[in-house]
C-alpha cells in the first residue's frame, strides 16, 4: 500500500489542478454492476431506491473504497433535473425489460425537422414545455417535473449519507452538450441529415437552447451543492462528424459551458464517449488544469496524453471487455501502463472506460482500485 | 443518359439527397434501365466507402448516402421485375444485435452499406437469440454471421451462438464478424469470432475477402 497523504476530495482536486498527488486517484464508473454484485437483479434495484442505494454502499465498501462514487443510486440522473438532457424514454428493468436486462435508451424522433423554428423562438425550456405532452404519451410536465423533483430529493438525502461517511459522489449535475441533447431528440440518423439539408435551422436552435442547457445545470448544482457537472458528449466527436461541423455545432456552445461553469467555480467534466482524438486538439484552447477530458476506450488515451499533458487532466480508460473477459493479471497490467504512460507527471484519474459493465468481474475491478492503491509509477 | 449517371454519383458524393432522388425520378421517367440506376447508385456508395477509408469522409456522411441509398431503392423497386434483380451476388450474411442488447444504430448502417454493396441480408433485429441467429444461418445457408454489439451482455450470446455453430456442424462454413463498441480485439479471441471492427467499410471488404477467398477455394 502506498503510505496516502492526502483525502480522496484532496487527491481529485490535486489531479484536475495538474499536479502529482500522493497515489493516482481511483473509480470505477459502477451502476448496474453494483446492483449484480450484491446479488440482486437490476429490477430490485430500480424498484426500490433503498435497495439500489445499499447496492451502491456495500458495493464501494466490498471493493476496498475508492476516491469518488460515479451515482449514489440507479436512477440519477437518467430522470432527474430539469431537461438537463433530452427528455428521453428510459426503459427500467423489471418494467419494459426482462427483469435482468440493463435499463436502455428508448431512441426515438421526439420532435421533427419542422420544430426546429419554434425551438429557435421559445428556446429549450418553453419548447419541452409545450413539446413535451404531445410527445410523451399523456404524461404531463407537471407529473415529469414532480417526478424529477422527487428524485433530485432523493439524491441530495443520498449525497448527504455519502458525505457522512466521507464519500463524495462525483456529479453535482449531469447535461448533455448542445449536439448531444440534439441528437437524442432526433436520432442520430435524421440529426445527421438535418445537418446536411438545415443547417442553419439547426444552429438557429442551438443558439437559442444553449443557455437554458447551462442554466439547467446551474439549477441542479443549487441544490446539489457539488461542484462538478458531468457533461456528456458522444454525438459530435470526430467518429461521427467531421472538424467543420464541430466547430459550427458542438465547440462554440462547448466553450459557452466551460465559461458558465468556471464562472460559478465548477468543475467541468467532458464525458467523452466514442473516439475523440481529432477534436482533443480544440480542448487546449480551455484554461489550463480546470477541466477533465474523460475517455472511454475508444479514445487512445496515450495520443491524448500527448495532446493535453500538462494542460487536462486525463480519466480513464479500462476498457468494458478488459473487465469482462480479461484476467486480473491482464488488468494490473493496462491499470500500470496507464500509470506509467498517462499518470506522468500527475494529472490522471484511473477510471474505467465509460461504466463498469454489469457483468464485470469482481477480482478484475477490485484488481483495477488495488492497483491505484499499491503502484507508484515508474516515474 | 451518361450524364445523368454522372450527375446522380455527384449528388450523392455532395450529400445532395433532394437532387439524387430527383435525377432518379427523371430517369425512371425516361425509361432508364432500373438496374443500372441501380448500379451507379452502388457505384456512389462504394467510392464513399473508399474515402471513408482514407480519412476523407465521415461516418456522418456513410449515413447520409445510406439513407439517399434506401430512399432511391424504395423508388425502384416497383421498376424491378423480380426482388432477385436487387438482391445480389455478392454474398449473404445473416445479421443482427446479439440477446442482452437491444441497440442498432451500427447494425442498422452496417447492413445498408453491405446491401449497397451487392450483400442479400437478413436482418434479424435487436436482442436476437443465439438459436435464431444459427437457425437463421442453417435456414439461408449464409456464409457470413454478422453481430453487432454495445454493451457487454451481448459477449454470452455471442459466445453461445458461436458454440451453436460448432455443436450443428456450421462453423467451418461461417465467417463470423463483430462489431460494434464494445468489442475489441480481445473480445474477438476470447469470444472465438473471425474478425472485429468498428469501421463499416472494413467491415464490408473484409466479409468480400472471406467470399472471394470461399468462391477461390471452392473453384480449385
Amino acid at each position: 500500500m502506498i503510505q496516502e497523504t492526502m483525502s480522496r476530495q484532496e487527491r481529485f482536486e490535486t489531479v484536475v489542478a495538474l499536479e502529482t498527488p500522493d497515489r493516482v486517484p481511483v473509480m470505477p464508473l459502477m451502476t448496474a454492476f453494483a446492483v449484480r454484485a450484491q446479488g440482486m437483479t437490476q429490477g430490485e434495484g430500480w424498484r426500490d431506491v433503498d435497495k439500489g442505494f445499499k447496492a451502491m454502499l456495500d458495493t464501494f465498501n466490498d471493493l476496498g473504497g475508492f476516491d469518488k462514487l460515479y451515482k449514489p443510486n440507479l436512477f440519477w440522473p437518467m430522470i432527474g433535473g430539469r431537461f438537463c438532457s433530452t427528455p428521453v424514454r428510459v426503459l427500467i428493468p423489471g418494467r419494459q425489460l426482462p427483469e435482468d436486462a440493463l435499463n436502455q435508451i428508448d431512441e426515438k424522433e421526439l420532435f421533427s425537422r419542422d420544430d426546429y423554428d419554434k425551438l429557435a423562438a421559445l428556446g429549450w425550456n418553453a419548447f419541452w414545455d409545450e413539446q413535451y405532452p404531445i410527445m410523451s404519451g399523456g404524461r404531463t410536465i407537471e407529473q415529469l417535473a414532480a417526478s424529477q423533483n422527487r428524485l433530485l430529493d432523493h439524491y441530495v438525502q443520498e449525497v448527504e449519507a455519502y458525505h457522512s461517511q466521507d464519500i463524495s459522489p462525483l456529479f453535482g449535475a449531469y447535461v448533455d452538450s448542445t449536439t448531444m441533447a440534439f441528437s437524442m431528440a432526433r436520432t442520430l440518423t435524421q440529426f445527421t441529415m438535418d445537418l446536411y439539408e438545415v443547417p442553419e435551422k439547426v444552429k438557429a436552435a442551438m443558439d437559442a437552447s444553449c443557455d437554458d442547457l447551462i442554466q439547467n445545470a446551474l439549477d441542479v448544482i443549487s441544490v446539489t451543492k457539488i461542484p462538478l457537472v458531468f457533461i456528456v458528449l458522444e454525438r459530435g466527436s470526430g467518429f461521427y462528424y467531421r472538424p467543420e461541423i464541430f466547430e459550427e455545432f458542438e465547440w462554440p456552445y462547448l466553450q459557452r459551458y466551460v465559461d458558465a461553469f468556471l464562472s460559478e467555480g465548477l468543475t467541468p467534466w467532458f464525458h467523452f464517449d466514442t473516439d475523440w482524438g481529432l477534436n482533443l486538439p480544440y480542448l487546449k484552447q480551455l484554461p489550463k488544469g480546470k477541466c477533465v477530458c474523460d475517455l472511454d476506450g475508444t479514445t487512445d488515451i496515450f495520443k491524448a496524453k500527448e495532446i493535453l499533458g500538462g494542460h487536462m487532466c486525463i480519466s480513464g480508460d479500462v476498457p468494458a471487455s478488459l473487465l469482462t473477459l480479461g484476467t486480473p493479471e491482464q488488468v494490473r497490467e493496462y491499470c500500470e501502463k496507464l500509470i506509467d504512460e498517462v499518470g506522468r507527471g500527475g494529472g490522471f484519474f484511473l477510471t474505467t472506460g465509460c461504466e463498469c459493465p454489469v457483468d464485470a468481474k469482481f477480482e478484475n475491478v477490485k484488481m483495477m482500485i488495488d492497483v491505484a492503491k499499491t503502484y507508484k509509477g515508474k516515474h | 443518359m451518361g450524364n445523368m449517371e454522372d450527375r446522380l454519383k455527384q449528388a450523392f458524393l455532395e450529400m445532395k439527397r433532394q437532387v439524387a432522388l430527383d435525377i432518379v425520378e427523371k430517369m425512371i421517367h425516361s425509361d432508364a434501365d432500373p438496374l443500372l440506376i441501380l448500379g451507379t447508385c452502388r457505384e456512389a456508395m462504394e467510392e464513399i466507402g473508399n474515402k471513408f477509408e482514407t480519412g476523407e469522409f465521415f461516418l456522418s456522411e456513410l449515413i447520409h448516402s445510406a439513407e439517399v441509398f434506401k430512399a432511391i431503392s424504395k423508388m425502384l423497386e416497383p421498376h424491378l421485375i423480380s426482388r432477385e434483380e436487387q438482391e445480389d451476388t455478392a454474398g449473404v450474411v445473416v445479421f443482427g444485435t446479439p440477446k442482452g442488447d437491444i441497440h442498432d444504430l451500427g447494425k442498422n448502417i452496417v447492413a445498408t452499406m453491405m446491401k449497397a454493396q451487392g450483400f442479400r441480408i437478413h436482418d434479424m433485429g435487436v436482442d436476437v437469440p443465439p438459436e435464431r441467429l444459427v437457425e437463421e444461418v442453417q435456414r439461408t445457408g449464409a456464409p457470413i454471421l454478422a453481430l453487432s454489439a454495445l454493451i457487454t451482455p451481448a459477449f454470452v450470446s455471442i459466445e453461445a451462438a458461436i458454440s451453436l455453430l460448432e455443436k450443428n456442424g456450421l462453423r467451418e462454413r461461417t465467417f463470423v464478424i463483430i462489431g460494434g463498441g464494445v468489442t475489441t480485439e480481445m473480445a474477438r479471441k476470447e469470444l472465438g469470432a473471425d474478425a472485429q471492427t468498428l469501421d463499416p467499410t472494413k467491415a464490408i471488404r473484409l466479409c468480400r475477402h472471406y467470399i472471394e477467398r470461399e468462391s477461390r477455394l471452392s473453384t480449385q
